[in-house]
């Protein structure tokens, strides 16, 4: 995975805003691919990247310039989506106490669901991971997708390494059992 | 390699490390939303200037303040003991004189009311890719054309800005090139074009 020149997050702390406006434009498709696939949904995940971003600026002095950018800011972003995913789960059991929405109905009963998407290999996987719990979500996104050592996840969760793997084990274990199904369904 | 990451986890795996396009709008809007936090964010000599400013310290305020002040040394060293119990005192500290220690009492404003409205910073995002110059103009600055100029992100991106703007209804409108005004395609329109063209409104809700 590639990552900034070290020079711009330097020049970004010592409050160069086209430093800043580089990191954005960088970053931005990596921090909104692993905040929707954490939210699964745009609107919450663009909510998350901007809030991340907007944390960076203000805490850029907190940085120190000869760690790794990287693990830096997905702790940041990280952290804003567990936020964000603690405040949507309230909504939601706020919401099934009175009307229950078609969309969160119809995400109640994942098998309808798989009927509807059946076909698309990608809206399977995306199901398949929301049901795992958020932090195997988060270990298996930031170990499988965005391709970060156990060293770095460490820093971005604050975890610990062993902790780590066996979330990552338990997510694929949970993953390859759902999807393994869909495999077969399809006949692929 | 992972042992956990076989053909299954594998193509899992691909289908979620899809990376979004490139998106400049996008990205001006979170460079817009980071200048207004920072602008929002609190500057420790403003606030003492602001404090100082506060009207609640006016002459009148900062007098009864001092007489009440005068009046609870004398009790607390004991000048009116024969004259009054500490039943009278501690009904005279709660704001309730007595007929004997009458204290004179003045109603100080609070400092809620004679605060100034606060200019809350709004993030303007407009699109315009073969303009040369974007300026914000709208009842906040005057209209006035040199008061706000957009900046652009990139040499072909949207063009983004930051107004204060106080609680409560604006009209504003995008000067292109210094001749036509353009109604924010994001906002409301607004139906009294006072300026002579099209216009948007600005909802401000106070922070």
């Amino acid at each position: 995975m590639t990552e900034i020149d070290p020079s711009v997050p330097s020049r970004a702390r010592r409050g160069d805003e086209q430093a800043f406006l580089e990191i954005v434009a960088f970053y931005y498709p990596r921090c909104l691919r692993f905040a929707r696939n954490m939210m699964g949904n745009d609107q919450d995940a663009e909510e998350a990247v901007q809030d991340a971003f907007v944390r960076v600026h203000d805490n850029f002095r907190r940085f120190r310039e000869d760690a790794r950018f990287d693990p830096w800011l997905f702790r940041i972003l990280a952290n804003r989506c567990r936020t964000l995913l603690g405040r949507a789960k309230r909504h939601r059991e706020f919401i099934e106490y009175g009307e229950v929405p078609l969309a969160v109905a119809s995400a109640a009963s994942p098998v309808e669901v798989e009927e509807v998407f059946g076909a698309d290999w990608a809206e399977e996987v995306r199901l398949a991971l929301e049901t795992l719990p958020a932090e195997q979500r988060e270990a298996f996104l930031l170990r499988h997708v965005e391709e970060l050592s156990y060293e770095d996840m460490a820093v971005i969760t604050g975890a610990g390494l062993s902790a780590l793997r066996m979330r990552v084990k338990r997510a694929c274990d949970a993953l390859r059992i759902r999807l393994t199904e869909v495999e077969q369904r399809n006949g692929s | 390699m992972d042992l956990e990451r076989d053909e299954t986890i594998e193509r899992a795996a691909q289908a979620l490390a899809v990376l979004p396009p490139s998106d400049a709008h996008a990205v001006a809007r979170v460079m817009a939303a980071v200048r207004a936090h920072a602008a929002r964010r609190p500057n420790r000599v403003a606030l003492v200037v602001e404090w100082l400013r506060q009207p609640s310290l006016s002459v009148a305020t900062a007098g009864a303040l001092a007489a009440a002040a005068l009046v609870l040394g004398f009790f607390s060293r004991g000048a009116f003991r024969n004259a009054g119990s500490d039943q009278s005192a501690r009904a005279t500290l709660e704001g309730q004189p007595t007929g004997e220690f009458a204290i004179p009492t003045g109603t100080a404003r609070p400092a809620s009311n004679s605060q100034e409205v606060r200019a809350v910073p709004v993030p303007l995002v407009f699109e315009a890719r073969t303009a040369s110059r974007v300026v914000v103009v709208g009842d906040f600055n005057g209209w006035d054309e040199t008061q706000t100029p957009m900046v652009r992100y990139g040499t072909d991106g949207p063009w983004t800005a930051t107004v204060f703007a106080k609680p409560g209804r604006h009209v504003y409108a995008f000067l292109v090139d210094g001749s036509t005004l353009v109604a924010d395609p994001r906002a409301p329109r607004a139906k009294d074009l006072d300026y002579g063209g099209d216009a948007s409104v600005l909802m401000v809700t106070p922070p």
